[in-house]
C-alpha cells in the first residue's frame, strides 16, 4: 500500500507540471490581462504599458512560467496581482470552506446513495421505481436550480437557514452547520442519485449470480447474504461511481460557492479567471489537480481493501 | 475568517442530534484547515452588498460609480457629493476659482483631521496624495480634468492649476473621481499596503485580516474620525454577491441591509417588505464610432447616422426590456441634469429614416457589424432589441458579443475593427459626458467637431450658471445633429433597503447612494 501511495505521489509531479503548463498556456491565449483589469476601461495606453512592464506581463510567456515555477518549487505560489494577498495564505484561508462543502457532500452521496440504492435493489417494487424517477430528476436538474429552490423554501420562507454566506467552525459550530446545510444538499443531490442508481443496478446484478443462489441454497441467512457477500461484491463499481461523483463535485463546488456566496476555492478561481490573476489561477489549478490525484488514490486503496485480487496485482 | 449575518427576526429550526454529531465530527477534522476567526455581526454593523469586487482598494486605482463604496468607507474625499447631488464640505471646507477663466482652483483644508497612520492632514499631505493619484495611472485619471500642477500654497491651502478652463473642478474632487480621496503619507510610501489595509481619514478603517478578497470586505470604526456624530455603526461589511436571486435572498432574510437589485426582482423585493429606491443611471446608446466610414462606409454620411437615430421606438423598447425601471432616452443628458432640453430629441420615424437612407444611396439598407458585451447587458437582450429595431429600416446587424469582461470589450472597441458599439454612457454633467463620448471606446477613430468644441469652450469659461446651461443645451443639440452617439433608453439603478435603514438617498445627480457622509444627517443609520 505504501508503495502504491509513494508511486502515485511521484507520478503526480509530472502531472502537476503539465496541468500548470496547460492552465498557464490557456490563460496566455485568452484575450485581456491583469493590467487592464486593474486600470479599467479608461486607462491610457501609456499607463497600461507601464503597469504591464511593472508586473512583468510583457515578458515572454516561457519566462513568466519559469518565474512562477521556480517560486512554486520553493513553496512560494506568488502574490495575487489584484488583491496583493499571498496566494498560499489565500488558498489556506479558503481551503476549509471548500472542504466543508466537499467532504460532507461526498459522505452524504456515499451513505445516502448506497443506502437508497441497496434498499431499492433488495426490496424492488415501488421504492425501486421511485429511485429510478428521482435519479432522472437528479441527473436532469442543474445544481444551481436546486440551490435556488432550497434557498427560497428553507431560507426565505421558513427562515431556518441562511440564504448566503459562511460561518467559520471555530467561531460557531452551530453557525457553521447552518451555513453548509443548503450548499451541501444542493451539491450532493446529483451525487446521491448517481450513486443510488449505480448501487441498485450492481446489487441487482450480483443478486442474480450463481454464487448468491448457492449461498441461499446452503441456508446462509439472508441478512448475511446481503450485507456480507452481495454488498461487498457490488462495492467496486459503486466506489468507481463515487470517485467520479467526487471529481464532478470539484467543478460543481465552483457553481455552488458562487450561488451561496461561500468564500471557497471555487469562487476564488472564478474571480481570478475574470481578473486574469494568473498566480491565483495557477494556485487553485494546482490544488484541484492534487484533489483529483488524492481522490483517485483513495479509490485505488478502496479497491485493494474490497478485493484481495486487486491488492495482489 | 468568515461569517454570515444571521437572518434577522428568524429562529433556527432544531437539528437532529445525530446529524449534528456527524457534521460536528467532520467539522473538527476540518477546523485545522479553516481560516479561523468570526466576523460576526454586532448590533451596529452595516451590511452592504455589491455585485463585484473592487477594481482596487488603492483609491488611485479604484473604480467609480457604485464601486466607490469600497474606498469611501475608509477614505474621505475633499468634497462630498450628497445623494441629492449637492457639493458638501468634507476634507475641504471651502473651495473656488481664484481667476476669471476657471483655471486656478483653491481649496481650504479642514483642520484637526488625522490619517489612519497617525499623521495630520495638511496641504503637503494632500498634494502628495493628489500627485500620487495622477502618477498611478488608474482609470479615473481622465475624469479629473487637465491638471497642470498641484501645490501647497499655505499649511491648509491647496491650489490646482488646470491647463484648460475646468468649471467642474469641484465635482472632480468628490468621492467618485479618485483624486479627492486623500491617502496618508505611510500609505503613499508603500502603495501595495493599500490593498490589504487602508490609510485614509474616513469613518472606517479597512480590516484586511478579517476580509476575504472577492467575497467580503470588512471595515472597523475609525476611532480618530473627525466627526464622531456622523458615525452610526461600529463596523461595516461589503459582501460581494452577483447572482440577482442570491442578492434578493440576502436582502429578504436581512443578511444585507442594502443591496443593488434589478428590474427582474424588484417586485418580489417590494412584496417582501424591502424599500425599493431607484435613480436613473445608464443611458444605453448605439455609438456610431466610425464617423469617416473606415470600416462601414455608410456611416460617413450624416444622413445614415440620423436615419439610424430615427429607427427606435424608445418608450416601447424601454418598457419591453425593463418595465417601470427604464425610460426612453433621446439625448445624451438625462432629465434633471444641467442642460437637459425637453425640446430636442431624435424621435421615431421609420418612413423618414428610410427616406434618409435612400437619399444617402442606401435604399436597401446595408450590413453592419456591431460590438456589444454580455456583462452589463446580461443575456445581450438590450443589444438584440437594438439590432431588431434597425432591421425595420433595412440595416442587417450582426452582433459581436464580448463575454470575457469590460476590459477586453474596451480593447476590442479600441481595435478600430468595429464601426458601431453598444455601451451606455453614464454621467451627470455635459463636460463629463462629452469627455466620455470623445474618448476611449466611444471614439476609437478620434473624431472631433469644431462646432461642438467651440460651444463647450464657451460653457467652460462662462461665469454665470444660466449661460453655461444654455451652452450645454446647444452642445446636446449639436451631438444630436452629429448622431455620433444615439441614446435609446435609460435604465435605473435599483436598490433594496431594509425598512429600518434611514438616510439612503440617490438622485439623477448622484445615482449611487453612499453610506458615509461628513455630517450626521448624511450618513446612514438604523431607526
Amino acid at each position: 500500500m505504501w508503495r502504491l501511495i509513494a508511486h502515485r505521489l511521484v507520478m503526480s509531479i509530472p502531472l502537476l507540471l503539465i496541468v500548470s503548463l496547460i492552465v498557464f498556456g490557456l490563460e496566455a491565449v485568452v484575450p485581456g490581462d491583469a493590467a487592464r483589469t486593474i486600470l479599467g476601461e479608461n486607462a491610457t495606453p501609456q499607463s497600461l504599458a507601464a503597469l504591464r512592464d511593472q508586473l512583468g506581463l510583457d515578458d515572454p510567456w516561457a519566462v513568466r512560467y519559469w518565474h512562477w515555477l521556480s517560486g512554486a518549487l520553493h513553496g512560494d505560489l506568488g502574490t495575487s496581482i489584484i488583491s496583493g494577498v499571498d496566494v498560499m495564505s489565500s488558498l489556506n484561508s479558503r481551503l476549509g470552506v471548500t472542504l466543508s462543502l466537499l467532504v460532507p457532500s461526498m459522505l452524504l452521496s456515499a451513505v445516502a446513495g448506497v443506502a437508497l440504492g441497496f434498499a431499492s435493489a433488495v426490496r424492488g417494487g415501488a421504492l425501486g421505481r421511485f429511485i429510478d424517477v428521482v435519479s432522472l430528476f437528479g441527473f436532469a436538474l442543474p445544481s444551481f436550480w436546486i440551490a435556488l429552490i432550497l434557498v427560497t423554501f428553507f431560507a426565505v420562507h421558513l427562515g431556518w437557514l441562511p440564504a448566503t454566506g459562511y460561518q467559520d467552525f471555530a467561531a460557531s459550530p452551530a453557525g457553521w452547520l447552518k451555513s453548509i446545510v443548503l450548499p451541501v444538499l444542493a451539491l450532493s443531490l446529483q451525487g446521491i442519485t448517481s450513486v443510488a442508481k449505480q448501487t441498485r443496478d450492481t446489487v441487482m446484478e450480483v443478486l442474480e449470480t450463481d454464487y448468491v443462489k448457492f449461498l441461499r441454497a446452503n441456508g446462509v441467512p439472508e441478512r448475511s447474504v446481503r450485507y456480507r457477500h452481495v454488498l461487498r461484491n457490488a462495492a467496486i463499481p459503486v466506489v468507481t461511481s463515487l470517485g467520479l461523483v467526487s471529481v464532478g463535485m470539484l467543478s460543481g463546488a465552483v457553481f455552488i460557492e458562487n450561488v451561496f456566496v461561500l468564500p471557497g476555492l471555487g469562487s476564488l478561481a472564478t474571480q481570478a479567471t475574470l481578473d486574469h490573476d494568473v498566480p491565483v489561477i495557477l494556485g487553485v489549478g494546482v490544488f484541484f489537480t492534487l484533489s483529483v490525484i488524492v481522490i483517485n488514490l483513495l479509490i485505488d486503496l478502496a479497491y485493494g481493501l474490497l478485493n484481495p485480487k486487486v491488492r495482489v496485482s | 475568517m468568515h461569517g454570515f449575518i444571521s437572518a434577522s427576526g428568524r429562529h433556527p429550526g432544531t437539528t437532529r442530534p445525530r446529524l449534528a454529531a456527524v457534521a460536528a465530527a467532520c467539522a473538527v477534522a476540518l477546523a485545522g484547515c479553516s481560516g479561523g476567526g468570526a466576523g460576526s455581526q454586532t448590533s451596529s454593523q452595516l451590511s452592504l452588498q455589491f455585485p463585484g469586487p473592487p477594481v482596487s482598494l488603492d483609491p488611485a486605482k479604484a473604480g467609480n460609480g457604485g464601486s466607490a463604496v469600497f474606498v469611501s468607507l475608509a477614505y474621505d474625499p475633499l468634497i462630498y457629493l450628497s445623494g441629492k447631488g449637492e457639493l458638501v464640505p468634507d476634507l475641504a471646507t471651502r473651495w473656488g476659482f481664484t481667476d476669471r477663466t476657471n483655471k486656478v482652483f483653491e481649496l481650504t483644508l479642514r483642520q484637526g483631521v488625522t490619517f489612519s497612520d497617525g499623521s495630520a492632514l495638511d496641504a503637503k499631505a494632500a498634494v502628495a496624495s493628489m500627485n500620487y493619484f495622477l502618477g498611478a495611472g488608474g482609470g479615473l485619471v481622465g475624469k479629473v480634468g487637465p491638471v497642470d500642477k498641484i501645490e501647497a500654497v499655505a499649511p491648509t491651502k491647496v491650489r490646482i492649476t488646470y491647463k484648460k478652463p475646468t468649471p467642474e473642478a469641484a465635482s472632480t474632487l468628490t468621492q467618485y473621481n479618485g483624486m479627492g480621496n486623500l491617502i496618508g503619507p505611510k500609505g503613499l510610501a508603500a502603495p501595495a499596503s493599500l490593498l490589504t489595509s487602508s490609510d485614509g481619514t474616513g469613518q472606517f478603517v479597512y480590516d484586511g485580516a478579517t476580509s476575504v478578497s472577492g467575497n467580503r470586505y470588512v471595515y472597523k470604526k475609525n476611532p480618530h474620525y473627525f466627526q464622531p456624530a456622523a458615525q452610526h455603526f461600529d463596523s461595516a461589511v461589503v459582501r460581494v454577491i452577483n447572482n440577482p436571486n442570491a442578492v434578493l435572498s440576502a436582502a429578504q432574510t436581512g443578511q444585507v441591509q442594502f443591496a443593488s437589485g434589478s428590474s427582474n426582482t424588484a417586485s418580489a423585493a417590494k412584496r417582501s417588505g424591502l424599500k425599493v429606491d431607484t435613480a436613473p443611471f445608464f443611458n444605453w446608446s448605439l455609438n456610431l464610432v466610425d464617423r469617416k466610414g473606415a470600416v462601414a462606409p455608410a456611416l460617413a454620411d450624416v444622413r445614415v447616422r440620423q436615419a439610424i437615430a430615427l429607427a427606435f421606438d424608445r418608450p416601447a423598447i424601454a418598457k419591453a426590456l425593463a418595465g417601470a425601471y427604464a425610460s426612453g432616452s433621446n439625448q445624451v443628458l438625462l432629465p434633471g441634469t444641467d442642460g437637459y432640453d425637453r425640446g430636442i430629441g431624435y424621435g421615431y420615424d421609420v418612413a423618414k429614416a428610410k427616406s434618409l437612407l435612400t437619399q444617402a444611396g442606401y435604399p436597401n439598407g446595408f450590413k453592419l457589424k456591431v460590438l456589444t458585451e454580455s456583462v452589463l447587458d446580461v443575456n445581450d437582450t438590450y443589444s438584440q432589441a437594438i439590432a431588431d429595431a434597425l432591421k425595420a429600416i433595412g440595416i442587417d446587424v450582426t452582433l459581436q458579443v464580448q463575454t470575457t469582461g469590460i476590459a477586453q470589450f474596451t480593447a476590442d472597441a479600441l481595435s478600430k475593427k468595429y464601426a458601431a458599439v453598444i455601451f451606455p454612457t453614464a454621467g451627470t454633467t455635459m463636460s463629463e459626458l462629452n469627455s466620455q463620448i470623445m474618448s476611449g471606446l466611444f471614439n476609437p477613430f478620434g473624431s472631433a467637431d469644431g462646432t461642438l468644441d467651440s460651444i463647450l469652450q464657451q460653457a467652460a469659461t462662462a461665469t454665470d450658471a444660466q449661460t453655461r446651461t444654455t451652452r450645454y443645451q446647444q452642445a446636446s443639440k449639436r451631438l444630436q445633429d452629429l448622431a455620433w452617439t444615439v441614446p435609446i433608453f435609460a435604465t435605473q439603478n435599483v436598490y433594496y433597503t431594509a425598512a429600518a435603514l434611514e438616510n439612503v438617498q440617490s438622485s439623477v445627480l448622484n445615482p449611487n447612494p453612499m453610506p458615509v457622509g461628513p455630517t450626521a444627517d448624511l450618513s446612514w443609520r438604523l431607526k
